[in-house]
C-alpha cells in the first residue's frame, strides 16, 4: 500500500462558504470586517416550542433547477452551494479523479423529520417516503459528487462535531498517498428539530447570543452552513498555474476517550491534536487559534488550558462562532474557511461580545473588533461529541 | 509496514456470536435470513430479514455503561470486546477506532422525534439525543478500553466500513497511530425495512421466485436486510493475522443517482484496478473476489460487468457473502471479515441464493489455495471502494 508522503505539500485552491453571515466569501468576510453577526430570532420551525429561540440560520438559495432541488435536503443545497463557490475558484483543477469528503452530523435529518411526523399521524404507508430518503448522511457528499460529476470517489465523515474537520485532514493524506489528485473536502449542516431540541435538553444551549470564553457564557447558539476546500498537491497546483490561498500543513485528531459529550475537563485529548498537527506542520508554535470556542462552560476552559500547553499562552485566540453559531458538522469547513481568508487578509476575526472573559479563560481572545497581525502559521479547532478532536494546521502563502 | 495485519476478529452477526461460530456459519454454506419476528411487516411485500438473534448485551457490557448505549453501540462494543480478546494483546492508548454504519442510528431519531411530540421539545430525554449521533458506537468504543488516537464514523452506505478501513490505512502507515480498531455497526429495524420495501429496494415473492436473497442469480429482485456488529483489529495484537490489508482504491460512478447504482462499470473497474495496483500486485495475482453483490437489480449488474470487463475470460472464482448475511450487515464489515477467514482457513465460502447466473459464483465451499482476495463495495449512490486482502504481510 502505498504510504502517505509526509513531504508532499498540500494547496488549498478553492474555497466556499455559506453561513449566517454570508452566502460567499465577500459576503462572509465583509460581516466578520464590520464584527457583524448572524444570529436573530429562531425562524425555522414555526409553531414549535422550544427553551430558547434564537439561531444563526444561513440564507440559503437554490443553485440549481427547483425540479432538481425537490429530491434534495437543506444539508444537501447547503453543500452545492459551498461547493460551487470552491470548484469555481479552483478552476482548472482535474475534477475527474476528485474525491467528496464531507462531514456531516444530521444530513438530511430535517426531511426525515417530515416523515417521522408523518408516520406519527399517517402511518407508514401514507408518510412521504421520498423525504426520508434525503435523510442518510452519505447524501450530501453523493449530491455534490453528482451535480459537480466528480468521478474519484465520496467519503462521508459523521463524526458529530469533529466531522469537517476530520474530513479535511484525511482527504490531504489521501491525496499524500496518491489515492486521488485532487479533493473537495469540508462539510455541511442544516438546522434541524432534533438538535435544536436535543442541545437544549442536555442545557447546552445560550438563551442569549453566545459568548464564547465570557465570564457569562451559558452555552452554545445553534447554527447551520456549509464549506469547503479544494486541496491538491502543492506541485499539481503550481504546475497548472493554480491561485494557491494557503496551504494545509498539519491534521492532528484525538479522542479523549472520557465521556459521550462532555469534554476531558483539563483539554488533553484537544492538546493531543494540537500537538499532532504542529508537529506535521514542523513548527512548534503558532500565530493565531481558530478555536472550537463553543461558548459552553466546559469547552472553553478545557480548549484554554490545551492551547496553553500546546502553543503557550501568548498566543491570540479567536471564536468564529460568535459571529455564526455552532454549524455542528460543518463547522470544522465553515471556520477553515474562515481561518483561510483570515491567513489572506492578514486580519484575524474577533470574538464578538466578550465583555468580561471568563477567570478560566485567560488569553488574548481578540474582544469585538478584527484584529490587522502578521501571520504565517496558524491553527482551526473542531471537537465532537465522543471526545473526538481535530486540529488544522494552516500557513500563509507569501505574495498575496 | 506496507501491509496491514488483522489480527482480531469480532462478530455480532445473524446466526453467530463470536469469530468461531461466524466461522462456522461461513463453512456451512447456509443462510441466516428468516422470516422477521421482531417488528410487524404486515401489509408490506417483504417479510424476511437476517436479523442478529440471541444477543445479551449483558454478556459483553457492564450494565451501568449498557443502560446509556443503544443497540448500535451495543452491537459496536461487543464486537470490539470479542475482537481485542481474539487479538491476544492489549491495545496502545493510542489507537484509532474508524467506524463505519450505513444508516446510523436511525432508530434512536425515532424514538427521540416520538418523545419530543409526546412531550414536547424541551422535555426529550437528553439521552437519546446524545446517542442519536452517528459515532456514538465508536465514542463507547474508546471510552470502554481508553483508545486516545483518531476517532472516525464514516456512513457511505454499502462501502461505509470499507472506507473506514481505507482511513485507517492510510492513517496506520503515516504513523499517525501504530493500531486501529476498523468495524462496522448496522440495524435492522421496522422503518428502515418498510421505508425500503416501500420504494420497491427488498427482495420478495412476487409468483415467480419466493422471497430470498440472490446476489448475482438472474432471478433476483432485492436485496434482504441485515444486521450486525463487527471489528477488525488491524496493526495491533499478537496473534498470528488472519490476512493482510494490501491495498485500496475508490472511485465514484459518476452515472449514478443520488440513491441507486449507476451503469458505469468502468469507474468500478478503475477502483479494482487501483486496489490492485495498490497492493503492487497485476491481475493473475487475484485469486477470488468477495463481492459487493446483495440481490440488488442494478448494483449486481453494474459489478458483473465489471468483473467482466477487467477479468476477461478468466474471472477467479466469486463469494457473493450477502446471501448469508444480508445487506448493511456491519456497513460491509462482515464480508472483510469473511474474506479474512477465506485466507485464514484457505477455503472459499459458498454463496447461498446464488442458482442460475453467468459469473463464476461459488456454489459451496471447498479448499483453494488462497493468496490474495479482491473485496469489492458499490454503494447506492454511486461509491465504490475495494481492497486486496493477502495471506502474507509481504
Amino acid at each position: 500500500m502505498r504510504k502517505p508522503d509526509p513531504t508532499t505539500r498540500i494547496a488549498i485552491t478553492g474555497a466556499g462558504i455559506i453561513c449566517s453571515i454570508g452566502r460567499n466569501k465577500d459576503e462572509v468576510w465583509a460581516s466578520i470586517a464590520e464584527s457583524r453577526a448572524g444570529i436573530a430570532e429562531l425562524k425555522a420551525f414555526p409553531g414549535e416550542t422550544f427553551p430558547t429561540d434564537i439561531a444563526a440560520e444561513a440564507v440559503a438559495e437554490l443553485p440549481i433547477s427547483r425540479r432538481e432541488a425537490k429530491r434534495l435536503s437543506r444539508t444537501d443545497l447547503l453543500a452545492i452551494i459551498a461547493a460551487k463557490e470552491a470548484l469555481e475558484q479552483a478552476n482548472g483543477a482535474p475534477t475527474e479523479r476528485a474525491i467528496v469528503s464531507t462531514g456531516t452530523s444530521t444530513g438530511g435529518l430535517l426531511e426525515g423529520e417530515e416523515y417521522y411526523f408523518g408516520r406519527m399521524t399517517r402511518g407508514r404507508r401514507r408518510a412521504p417516503a421520498s423525504r426520508v430518503l434525503q435523510q442518510p448522511t452519505s447524501a450530501p457528499s453523493d449530491a455534490v459528487a453528482r451535480v459537480f460529476n466528480l468521478g474519484g470517489g465520496v467519503i462521508s465523515n459523521a463524526t458529530a462535531c469533529a466531522s469537517a474537520g476530520a474530513a479535511i485532514g484525511m482527504a490531504a493524506d489521501f491525496l499524500r498517498a496518491g489515492h486521488a489528485d485532487v479533493a473537495l473536502a469540508g462539510g455541511s449542516d442544516a438546522l434541524c428539530r432534533l438538535t435544536y431540541s436535543g442541545f437544549n435538553v442536555l442545557q447546552a444551549v445560550d438563551p442569549e447570543p453566545c459568548s464564547p470564553f465570557g465570564a457569562a457564557r451559558k452555552g452554545i447558539t445553534l447554527g447551520e452552513g456549509a464549506g469547503y476546500l479544494v486541496l491538491e498537491r502543492w506541485d499539481d497546483a503550481v504546475a497548472r498555474g493554480a491561485t494557491i490561498l494557503a496551504e494545509l500543513r498539519g491534521y492532528g485528531a484525538s479522542c479523549d476517550a472520557h465521556h459521550p459529550t462532555a469534554p476531558i475537563e483539563d483539554g488533553r485529548g484537544a492538546e493531543a491534536a494540537m500537538r499532532d498537527a504542529l508537529r506535521e506542520s514542523g513548527v512548534t508554535t503558532v500565530d493565531y487559534v481558530n478555536a472550537h470556542g463553543t461558548g459552553t462552560l466546559l469547552n472553553d476552559s478545557a480548549e484554554t488550558k490545551a492551547i496553553i500547553a500546546a502553543v503557550g499562552n501568548g498566543v491570540p485566540v479567536s471564536s468564529s462562532k460568535s459571529y455564526f453559531g455552532h454549524t455542528l458538522g460543518a463547522s470544522g469547513a465553515v471556520e477553515a474557511v474562515v481561518t483561510v481568508l483570515a491567513l489572506q487578509h492578514q486580519i484575524a476575526p474577533p470574538t464578538l461580545r466578550l465583555e468580561t472573559a471568563a477567570d478560566d479563560c485567560p488569553l488574548d481572545y481578540i474582544p469585538h473588533i478584527p484584529r490587522p497581525m502578521a501571520m504565517e502559521d496558524v491553527l482551526s479547532n473542531t471537537f465532537g461529541f465522543g471526545g473526538s478532536n481535530v486540529s488544522l494546521a494552516f500557513r500563509r502563502v507569501q505574495g498575496l | 509496514m506496507t501491509r496491514i495485519p488483522i489480527t482480531g476478529i469480532g462478530v455480532i452477526a445473524p446466526g453467530a456470536t463470536g469469530v468461531e461460530a461466524f466461522r462456522a456459519q461461513l463453512a456451512s454454506g447456509t443462510t441466516a435470513v428468516a422470516t422477521v419476528e421482531r417488528f410487524d411487516t404486515a401489509g408490506l411485500s417483504a417479510h424476511k430479514a437476517a436479523l442478529v438473534t440471541g444477543f445479551k448485551p449483558r454478556d459483553f457490557i457492564n450494565p451501568m455503561k449498557m443502560r446509556r448505549m443503544n443497540a448500535l453501540s451495543r452491537l459496536g462494543v461487543a464486537a470490539a470486546k470479542l475482537a481485542i480478546e481474539d487479538c491476544g494483546g492489549t491495545l496502545d492508548p493510542a489507537t484509532g477506532v474508524a467506524i463505519g454504519t450505513a444508516f446510523g442510528p436511525v432508530q434512536t431519531s425515532v424514538e427521540y422525534m416520538q418523545e419530543y411530540v409526546a412531550k414536547g421539545a424541551a422535555l426529550a430525554p437528553p439521552q437519546l439525543f446524545a446517542e442519536s449521533v452517528a459515532n456514538a458506537p465508536g465514542s463507547h468504543i474508546a471510552i470502554e478500553w481508553g483508545l486516545r488516537g483518531f476517532n472516525i464514523t464514516i456512513t457511505q452506505r454499502e462501502s461505509s466500513t470499507m472506507a473506514a478501513a481505507m482511513l485507517a490505512a492510510t492513517q496506520l502507515l503515516k504513523g499517525a497511530v501504530s493500531s486501529a480498531l476498523i468495524g462496522g455497526v448496522d440495524e435492522a429495524n421496522e422503518m428502515l425495512f418498510s421505508v425500503l420495501d416501500r420504494i420497491g429496494a427488498l427482495a420478495h415473492a412476487n409468483g415467480a421466485v419466493d422471497e430470498a436473497a440472490r446476489p448475482f442469480d438472474r432471478r433476483r429482485n432485492g436485496i434482504v436486510l441485515g444486521e450486525a456488529g463487527a471489528v477488525l483489529v488491524a496493526g495491533g495484537g499478537t496473534r498470528k493475522p488472519y490476512g493482510w490489508l494490501s491495498g485500496f482504491g475508490m472511485t465514484r460512478d459518476t452515472t449514478a443517482s443520488i440513491s441507486d447504482w449507476g451503469s458505469g462499470h468502468d469507474t468500478v473497474v478503475t477502483a479494482m484496478r487501483a486496489a490492485i495496483d495498490d497492493a503492487g500486485l497485476t491481475l493473475a495475482d487475484i485469486d477470488a473476489v468477495y463481492a459487493s453483490a446483495n440481490g440488488s437489480l442494478r448494483g449486481d449488474a453494474l459489478e458483473q460487468r465489471a468483473l467482466e470487463s477487467l477479468f476477461g475470460e478468466r474471472i477467479p472464482p466469486v463469494v457473493a457473502t450477502k446471501g448469508i448475511f444480508g445487506e448493511y450487515a456491519a456497513g460491509g464489515a462482515l464480508q472483510l471479515a469473511a474474506a479474512l477467514l477465506a485466507l485464514d482457513e484457505q477455503r472459499l465460502h459458498a454463496s447461498p441464493g446464488f442458482e442460475e447466473g453467468d459469473l463464476p459464483v461459488t456454489r459451496e465451499t471447498r479448499e483453494m489455495a488462497l493468496r490474495h482476495v479482491l473485496v469489492n463495495t458499490l454503494s447506492a449512490g454511486g461509491g465504490v471502494v475495494c481492497a486486496v486482502v493477502s495471506r502474507e504481510g509481504e
